[in-house]
């Protein structure tokens, strides 16, 4: 292998991009990783390679494992706030108060629509916390879970919900017409 | 159905960074089943790469160019260093940011990892001044979880230091803070691998054999992920000598026997004291165990590369193992030669561990030979070298049990194999 300062270690790790583009190209597409974020994630990794550069031996296996490593920290960090951020929508929507009757019965069939479409356990869990303004110590004690394994199963569950919702990962078509309106 | 929201709401929303007002408005969309965002949200994940990896890659090119400039100062940085006393090595770490460069410090590592083997002391030295440049790195320039990576290897390696100089409590308090570095760190699984095979030499030497083993098992594991073969051959060499520790003695052949086969997939060149260790080891374990004829062809083949490799401490192991086969085949007086000769470069190393384990194989020979006055001078020193180091109660007692027995002219060759066992248990952890 070249030394970091070997001028062939250019020609190496351009190489070894070129040759593994392909399997990292798969990792991020089976991640579901946008691409501006896929940048980040591979100049990280290369940077990481270059500074121990001379301490890996077979820099391909390291590149392809590492960038999968970052793609898994990537969703854990998003996919916490994003779910987080779907369920405290859904109860604020549920929390207006003088919001019309029809709007709230809307609200309430698509919601059901949607969690219909859930596991038998994530539905009834949702629905005890959506429907019946249940907290985490009585969705325990009704589901007959343990209260320190509630968080956990709650977690799975909206990240169910936020799947469901985004069809991440899941849907793959895409509709021509009425996209979203573009910028500016 | 409410109006799209905008596309570029939508996708701060897909990373969970959309504000509140803005996510609770899109979840309403989306709940009211818009399949035309959710299409949008999916093509937001499976766009084309061609532009990320174009960047990414002219976005590494400035970092290159500066690390080999790093890297070609550094050999000369570390000789200006190392010829200033201790004190002000540390005080220029400290006070100049020149010093603090992620080659010099990688540098200064693997001069602490080498002199490990050659002169211990000064390895701790090294190592002790790995742990202050790593500690003292610029997150900013290098990157915050690169730099733990790099302070998790300089603990490790301290802690290492300080093993092999029988210092067991420190080496238990920094594999604690490489560990915890490690937690900080990239997640690098070679970087941790590295840190995990020192420690398991650590839990070896502390008779933690299930732990050591464990550690060993997943030492491998990432080497097979990492395709890493000297990962791989390192991890079943020590467990090769944890085995021999045991004195399962075909386990041991085993496991250094593949450990050397693993080699033969890195290059020729590549490891050479890897090498050197796995067939010192296997000669070894072989002449324990009474194969002293295969121990000496192991030993015989391998002289090129102890040569090869040429430091003191190589030398001195390998006339530690004539010795020993000298005495298994019955040579005794060419054996007390070569051990009062590695005594005294075992004592000027300041090896005190090291130097009793020697004294147990001078006392097989003093007891072949009846020399009664030669055993108990030499069962006094052992005493009070056990005495002043952190060693397991039940090695202390047989030690002292060892002594009682020779002033009363008791000592047999079963009884210095049983010390012998017990002070083994606890040194045959790996050097690799």
């Amino acid at each position: 292998m070249a030394t970091l300062d070997h001028p062939e270690l250019r020609e190496s790790l351009n190489n070894l991009l070129k040759n593994s583009r392909p399997r990292l190209e798969r990792v991020l597409r089976n991640f579901e990783i946008p691409p501006e974020d896929a940048e980040d994630i591979l100049q990280d990794a290369q940077l990481t390679l270059l500074y121990k550069w001379d301490k890996v031996r077979s820099p391909e296996s390291w590149l392809i494992g590492t960038v999968k490593k970052k793609c898994i920290m990537y969703w854990r960090k998003r996919r916490g706030s994003l779910c987080e951020s779907v369920d405290t929508a859904i109860l604020d929507l549920l929390a207006v108060p003088q919001a019309p009757d029809q709007e709230k019965t809307d609200l309430s069939t698509d919601l059901s629509r949607v969690l219909g479409r859930l596991s038998q356990r994530c539905r009834s869990l949702l629905r005890l916390r959506y429907g019946l303004g249940y907290g985490p110590t009585e969705v325990a004690e009704q589901m007959g879970y343990q209260t320190s394994s509630i968080r956990k199963v709650t977690n799975r569950c909206l990240a169910a919900l936020t799947r469901q919702l985004l069809a991440v990962g899941f849907q793959r078509e895409f509709v021509e017409s009425g996209e979203p309106q573009e910028d500016g | 159905m409410d109006k799209h929201p905008r596309q570029s709401v939508l996708a701060r929303f897909g990373q969970g960074l959309a504000p509140r007002h803005q996510s609770r408005s899109i979840v309403r969309h989306l709940l009211a089943g818009c399949r035309t965002c959710q299409a949008f949200a999916a093509r937001l994940l499976h766009g084309d790469y061609t532009a990320a990896f174009e960047r990414a890659r002219r976005a590494v090119e400035p970092f290159r160019l500066s690390l080999a400039r790093e890297r070609s100062e550094a050999p000369e940085l570390l000789r200006a260093l190392a010829a200033q006393p201790w004190e002000r090595r540390i005080a220029a770490v400290s006070a100049d940011p020149a010093w603090r460069t992620w080659a010099l410090c990688e540098l200064v590592l693997d001069a602490a990892q080498e002199w490990a083997f050659q002169d211990p002391a000064r390895a701790l030295d090294m190592a002790r001044l790995g742990v202050e440049m790593a500690s003292r790195l610029d997150a900013g320039r290098y990157g915050e979880e690169r730099v733990n990576d790099l302070a998790a290897r300089a603990w490790a390696v301290l802690g290492n230091a300080e093993r092999v100089r029988t210092d067991f409590r420190a080496a238990e308090g920094s594999f604690a803070k490489a560990r915890k570095r490690l937690r900080a760190g990239t997640g690098d699984p070679l970087e941790k691998a590295r840190v995990l095979l020192l420690e398991a030499s650590l839990r070896g030497r502390q008779r933690r054999l299930p732990e050591a083993f464990r550690l060993l098992d997943r030492v491998e594991a990432i080497g097979r992920r990492l395709e890493d073969s000297a990962l791989c051959a390192k991890a079943r060499v020590v467990q090769g000598l944890l085995a021999g520790s045991e004195g399962e003695w075909d386990r041991a052949v085993g496991l250094l026997r593949e450990g050397i086969s693993l080699m033969g997939r890195m290059g020729a060149d590549a490891e050479p004291r890897l090498r050197v260790s796995a067939h010192h080891n296997l000669a070894l374990v072989l002449t324990e165990s009474g194969r002293h004829r295969e121990g000496l062809e192991v030993l015989e083949r391998t002289r090129p590369l102890y040569l090869q490799l040429g430091d003191r401490m190589s030398l001195i192991r390998l006339e530690w193992l004539e010795g020993k086969i000298e005495l298994a085949l019955g040579n005794l007086d060419r054996a007390e030669a070569l051990f009062l000769r590695v005594r005294e470069e075992l004592a000027r190393h300041e090896l005190g561990h090291d130097a009793g384990l020697l004294l147990v194989d001078l006392a097989r020979v003093y007891t072949q030979q009846g020399r009664a006055a030669d055993l108990r001078r030499i069962a006094a020193e052992m005493l009070a070298i056990f005495r002043s180091r952190q060693v397991p109660g039940e090695v202390l007692s047989a030690v002292i049990l060892f002594r009682r027995a020779a002033e009363m002219e008791g000592i047999t060759l079963g009884l210095i194999q049983e010390l012998r066992h017990a002070l083994e248990a606890v040194d045959k952890a790996g050097d690799c």
